[in-house]
């Protein structure tokens, strides 16, 4: 990545800045951290890819206060103890912004470091309700939270009028807190729920819980989790003929469960943050990713753009590298941005996101159903 | 039949299938203790470059155009089986030959070193997220039951069981029958008698490595299919649901390998099935510390004297 004459030169050029002694040559580094290996992969290519067109263009724009944003990123593997060896690897660089992490359950240990080490961070993905309860100052994102989500999802089934539905979960913090959301909007709306259970994330076979969900006779089955378990319960359940319909969060909404499932992931129902490329005002931008041969499509593209050009934005509004200064910024400004007006509450949350629900086809694509 | 027993039977099934694969990794674990008393953690990643090599072969069998399922099938099997083979021999021979004789903590180390090793080289060739294999058996037949509830059992559950069924009816010939088998037990029973008796050890150390890592592959290439996809981390856990297996039914003990694979599938399944997936591993794990417990040479394990 960089060279280490470079990063002393940086080193130097952020003491100089802390010490007030002049701006001139300083840089501003955001530290990136998402999982760039490992079975999410695929999510953190789109975290990344948002993040460098933001910074690409900020800097063509002039930069920030006259200073140029440097991208530096870190894999985190969408493991918790990864994700806390990189958090403390951004002390020892003297990042004091980051975009990141990508999967609640490696945001939630980070985010304990950068709150006491003075690092503002912006989450472009992770939804756990918990991050933003502790009362954290520097602690943001630009995404809805599972709270938000699981009701949306949970109103969509019910509104089906469906007999039973089961909802099963990985037993990570994720998928569990939504699929509890999911289970508890269901359930005031009447609707029986046949099973609750949880399976091991990494687990292959699903067997079992397949001939089970035959079994307790159900119409929908909605799963809080990722991508890979989902894939092979899908597979599986067809080839055993369960006729249940399947939903699952934004976590199984990407390609690759088309690689796992194939044709089974036809008809899967899917909440996803909308799609803002497909927004009116956001095609230039749109064109921008086009040009360099990415695509905007991901649901995590815009929301890591937004979250660097939130933290520039706000760096230009308190005048200020500080980081507790931009975070009091941000939560006094409303800053219009790709994924539409954001405004900041007390926790750090945005004051509202919507979810829509997609129906998911075998080759890739979706369609909005609500 | 009752609804409650053809649910019954249906994870008994469920159970079946996946134990008869455990077992066929088991295998592997146990041959190699039985024969040198070290556990080859490796072998997992042995199944996983079977299962990785299958696909690959299948995938150049339709950039070829060849179409004809069983074609493509022999195919996959033979490279699956030769490349893991080589692989076996060849992580015996570099990893654990020349340490083997020291500490017997030595060649342990030198085995998860070899795991690891095998992982991130699968990693960094194939990358790291899952490949999905094609979906190339399917349908299957009912047993009973009505619109409820159906019992059935899948061409491709069937295709595992026959195969597993075969591989372990050759090996148990192998084993009992053939030159090389009679010197595999002589060499399990006193390594140092049976090289002074003329049998070459090496090479029938190597043979262990290379039946082994063969049945890994067949494995490999029939668990591929089942679940339909795969990653580099595939064999990790797969690997220590196997070298479960071989403890629980004895290790060192091939019909011990067979019967604990089946009994830790179907405990599974059951638990699954009847309490919650979530506690799957619970209860498989719980019921290995009971049998070690009362049991500590497992089902079928021999009282040994002095092999770790």
């Amino acid at each position: 990545m960089r060279t280490p004459v470079k990063k002393l030169v940086t080193a130097i050029g952020t003491s100089i800045a802390v010490m007030g002694a002049g701006q001139a040559a300083a840089e501003i580094e955001i530290g990136i951290a998402g999982p760039m290996t490992g079975p999410v992969a695929q999510y953190g290519d789109m975290q990344f890819s948002g993040a460098r067109m933001a910074i690409e263009q900020i800097n063509a724009d002039g930069g920030v206060m006259g200073e140029k944003l440097v991208g530096v990123e870190y894999d985190d593997v969408c493991d918790p103890k990864q994700a806390v060896t990189v958090a403390n690897n951004m002390v020892n660089d003297g990042v004091r912004f980051v975009v990141g992490h990508l999967c609640s359950s490696s945001t939630q240990p980070a985010s304990d470091i950068y709150e006491d080490e003075g690092i503002l961070m912006v989450t472009p993905a992770s939804t756990s309700p918990a991050i933003t309860e502790r009362g954290y100052e520097l602690v943001f994102r630009t995404i809805g939270l599972d709270s938000m989500q699981g009701p949306v999802a949970g109103n969509y089934l019910a509104s089906l009028n469906p007999e039973r539905v089961a909802v099963i979960h990985d037993k990570q913090q994720y998928g569990e807190g939504i699929a509890t959301a999911v289970r508890d909007t269901l359930k005031d709306k009447g609707v029986e729920i046949a099973m609750f259970e949880g399976i091991t994330a990494g687990s292959k076979d699903f067997s079992s819980l397949v001939s089970k969900l035959k079994q307790a006779d159900v119409d929908y089955v909605y799963y809080g989790g990722y991508h890979p378990e989902l894939g092979l319960i899908l597979r599986q359940a067809r080839q055993a003929e369960l006729d249940a319909i399947f939903m699952g969060p934004e976590g199984v909404g990407n390609k690759d469960i088309n690689t796992i499932a194939g044709e089974a992931a036809e008809g899967l129902l899917v909440t996803l943050p909308p799609a803002f490329d497909q927004k009116e005002a956001n095609q230039e931008l749109v064109e921008a990713f086009e040009a360099k041969g990415e695509d905007p499509s991901g649901p995590f593209v815009l929301t890591s753009y937004t979250a660097v050009q939130l933290i520039a934005e706000g760096i230009e509004k308190a005048e200020s590298t500080d980081p507790f200064e931009v975070a009091e910024a941000l939560r006094n400004g409303t800053f219009e941005t790709p994924i539409g007006t954001v405004e900041y509450n007390e926790a750090g949350d945005m004051k509202s996101f919507e979810f829509v629900v997609y129906e998911w086809h075998s080759d890739g694509s979706k369609t909005p159903v609500n | 039949m009752s609804e409650a027993s053809l649910y019954f039977i249906q994870q008994l099934v469920n159970g079946l299938t996946i134990g008869s694969t455990y077992a066929l990794i088991a295998i592997g674990y146990t041959m190699v203790y039985g024969i040198i008393g070290m556990i080859n953690f490796a072998h997992g990643e042995i199944y996983m470059i079977g299962a990785y090599t299958a696909l690959i072969a299948i995938t150049g069998l339709a950039t070829l155009g060849v179409s004809w399922l069983p074609l493509i099938l022999i195919v996959a099997l033979v490279c699956a089986v030769i490349v893991s083979s080589a692989m076996g021999w060849a992580v015996e021979r570099a990893a654990y030959r020349p340490v083997r004789g020291r500490h017997r903590l030595i060649p342990l180390i030198s085995a998860i070193g070899m795991s690891i090793f095998l992982q991130n080289y699968v990693h960094l060739a194939q990358g790291s997220r899952n490949i999905g294999f094609p979906l190339m058996i399917q349908g299957g037949f009912d047993f009973g039951g009505d619109d409820t509830f159906r019992g059935s059992i899948s061409y491709m559950q069937m295709t595992i069981f026959v195969t597993t069924l075969i591989c372990m009816t050759a090996l148990s010939l192998f084993i009992s029958r053939s030159r090389i088998g009679r010197a595999c037990r002589a060499v399990s029973q006193d390594l140092g008698m049976a090289n002074l008796l003329g049998i070459d050890t090496n090479r029938i150390i190597a043979a262990t490595f290379v039946i082994g890592a063969a049945l890994a592959a067949v494995a490999g290439l029939l668990l591929g299919m089942y679940y339909g996809s795969i990653d580099p981390l595939f064999g990790f856990i797969a690997g220590l649901k196997a070298f479960t297996a071989a403890v629980l039914g004895g290790i060192g003990s091939i019909p011990g390998a067979m019967l604990g694979g089946l009994i830790l599938g179907v405990s599974e399944s059951m638990t699954s099935g009847y309490i919650s997936g979530a506690y799957k591993d619970v209860v498989s794990f719980g019921l290995l510390i009971l049998i070690l417990l009362f049991k500590p040479t497992g089902l079928l394990g021999k009282p040994e004297v002095e092999k770790i």
